[in-house]
């Protein structure tokens, strides 16, 4: 019944579609991670060093390094959305199990046409990063904890509360975004702040503000509806 | 409303199958041949027995359960003057059984053919009902759907005495939930975990859902005493549900992130007790 490996352990026929070791590595969470990724995505304003250690060429586990980016809360902040959006429709009167279907595909939609649109920008300015497309999909899962956030407040406050929140929280996943693809899109030198003059580290410096300045728009456009 | 209580009827069927058919009774071959009466003689059979018997034969040591080649019962006439009759079998085990097969006396019971623990059943029912005791890792060794059918069913059933009939979405929800449930815990956990047993502990930690429903019937709780109640159900029926896969799997310094999935696929439970 337990087997070492897991069901959908190496020698599956699902490992050749879905890389499932690269995906066991996302999942290699603890609740202390959990907890310090959670305040990181609040309030980054305090953390210092946002590099990742590496280990023989491959990234460290996020277990033990909080800069390492996962995809155990993006899922669940995911799930927390639609369960936050549902409640928050049937406290208007306007919750059925196809509105949710439809907000949940629209999520997901979007979600994939922002990671389609970061992977383009990515190989139009030929970036050599090491930003795998999973990566992507966790950077862009994290605007959903502010996204919640923004919601639960606005159901207990009301709008004003709603608009507070959401505004904290973009600023705060600007900054979380900028902080942390700094070190993976710019080039070395230039993501250690020595000014580096050059168009090609100048159009990274603008791939990276457009792509935290998106998120913002993402996390007001899927969340004013919900609240009144 | 048919196809889904006939679903789960095929789903129990298509379980015991499975667990009787490992359980097959190797007894079927059972001689006419009585071995007391042909001790002192049978060693002599040695070398114009086939190779069946002579590997049957130690010394000292009757074997009850032989198969006797038509051959054999010829030379025993031979050497042994015995006349074989086909009286009762001599089984050191059941003296009263009879020739062929139908060991009435030493046949498993049938809850023990189909799986069915009822001591089992009783301490994972415990286990659930008190979350702050430490679970024991191997009671989830076997897995066992019988009680979190038996849970599932009763839950709807008090879902139908307050007068909401939503078993097809009891049934969609659970599977559903199961699935999403057991992908995450593979990618958590170092070792894997079978779909049986995922479906298993979340069945049994139902039951703390099945007071809450059975509460509905009493009161409505959508006031400011049900709320309150349905959090206090949905976090029992995770932690419960947590502490049973962190002590199966082996997984430290996960509890609150196991029993966080747990806790929304509960929710959406408590959303159909509620609402």
């Amino acid at each position: 019944m337990m087997r070492v490996g897991g069901a959908i352990g190496a020698g599956n026929h699902i490992d050749r579609f879905i890389p499932v070791s690269k995906l066991k590595y996302y999942f290699a969470v603890d609740t202390i991670y959990v907890g310090k990724k959670l305040g990181l995505l609040i309030f980054p304003y305090m953390h210092q060093n946002w590099e990742v250690r590496y280990q023989q060429d491959s990234p460290v586990a996020p277990r033990v390094e909080v800069n390492a980016p996962d995809l155990y809360i993006p899922a669940m902040a995911f799930i927390t959305y639609l369960l936050v959006a549902g409640f928050a429709l049937g406290t208007q009167s306007r919750f059925s199990p196809e509105v949710l279907g439809m907000q949940a595909s629209s999520a997901l939609i979007w979600l994939i046409i922002e990671v389609l649109a970061i992977l383009l920008s990515l190989y139009l300015v030929t970036v050599n990063t090491d930003l795998t497309t999973i990566d992507l999909i966790a950077f862009a899962g994290y605007k959903y904890v502010g996204m919640i956030t923004g919601v639960v407040a606005g159901l207990i406050f009301g709008r004003t509360g709603y608009y507070i929140a959401l505004g904290w929280c973009c600023i705060s996943i600007v900054v979380f975004m900028i902080r942390t693809l700094r070190l993976k899109i710019l080039s070395e030198a230039a993501a250690e702040g020595v000014l580096v003059r050059g168009t090609r580290n100048q159009l990274r410096m603008y791939l990276t503000m457009a792509i935290a300045a998106v998120q913002p728009i993402f996390m007001y456009w899927l969340t004013f509806h919900l609240v009144r | 409303m048919q196809f889904l209580s006939a679903g789960f009827t095929l789903q129990w069927l298509l379980y015991l199958r499975m667990s009787t058919f490992e359980q097959f009774n190797p007894d079927f071959y059972q001689s006419n041949y009585d071995i007391n009466d042909q001790q002192q003689t049978s060693y002599n059979y040695g070398g114009s027995s086939g190779p069946d018997s002579s590997s049957e034969f130690e010394n000292g040591h009757p074997q009850p359960k032989i198969f006797v080649p038509s051959e054999m019962t010829q030379t025993s006439n031979l050497y042994a003057g015995h006349i074989l009759q086909p009286q009762e079998l001599y089984t050191p085990f059941s003296p009263s059984s009879t020739i062929y097969g139908g060991d009435t006396d030493d046949e498993p019971s049938l809850l023990e053919e189909i799986g069915i623990n009822f001591d089992h059943i009783w301490q994972k029912t415990l286990t659930v009902l008190n979350p702050m005791k430490p679970a024991d890792g191997s009671i989830m060794n076997e897995t066992d759907l019988t009680g979190p059918i038996v849970f599932c069913l009763a839950f709807g059933a008090t879902l139908l005495l307050a007068g909401k009939v939503q078993f097809g979405y009891v049934y969609g929800i659970s599977v559903l939930g199961c699935l999403a449930i057991h992908t995450l815990l593979n990618l958590m956990s170092v070792t894997g975990v079978s779909y049986g047993c995922v479906a298993s502990v979340l069945g049994y930690c139902l039951l703390p859902m099945i007071i809450l429903s059975g509460c509905a019937i009493l009161f409505s709780l959508q006031g400011m005493t049900g709320i309150p109640l349905a959090l206090i159900v949905i976090g029992w029926c995770s932690l419960s549900a947590s502490k049973i896969f962190i002590s199966t799997l082996a997984m430290e310094g996960q509890q609150l992130l196991v029993a966080y999935p747990c806790a929304l696929l509960y929710g959406i439970f408590a959303l159909l007790t509620v609402f």
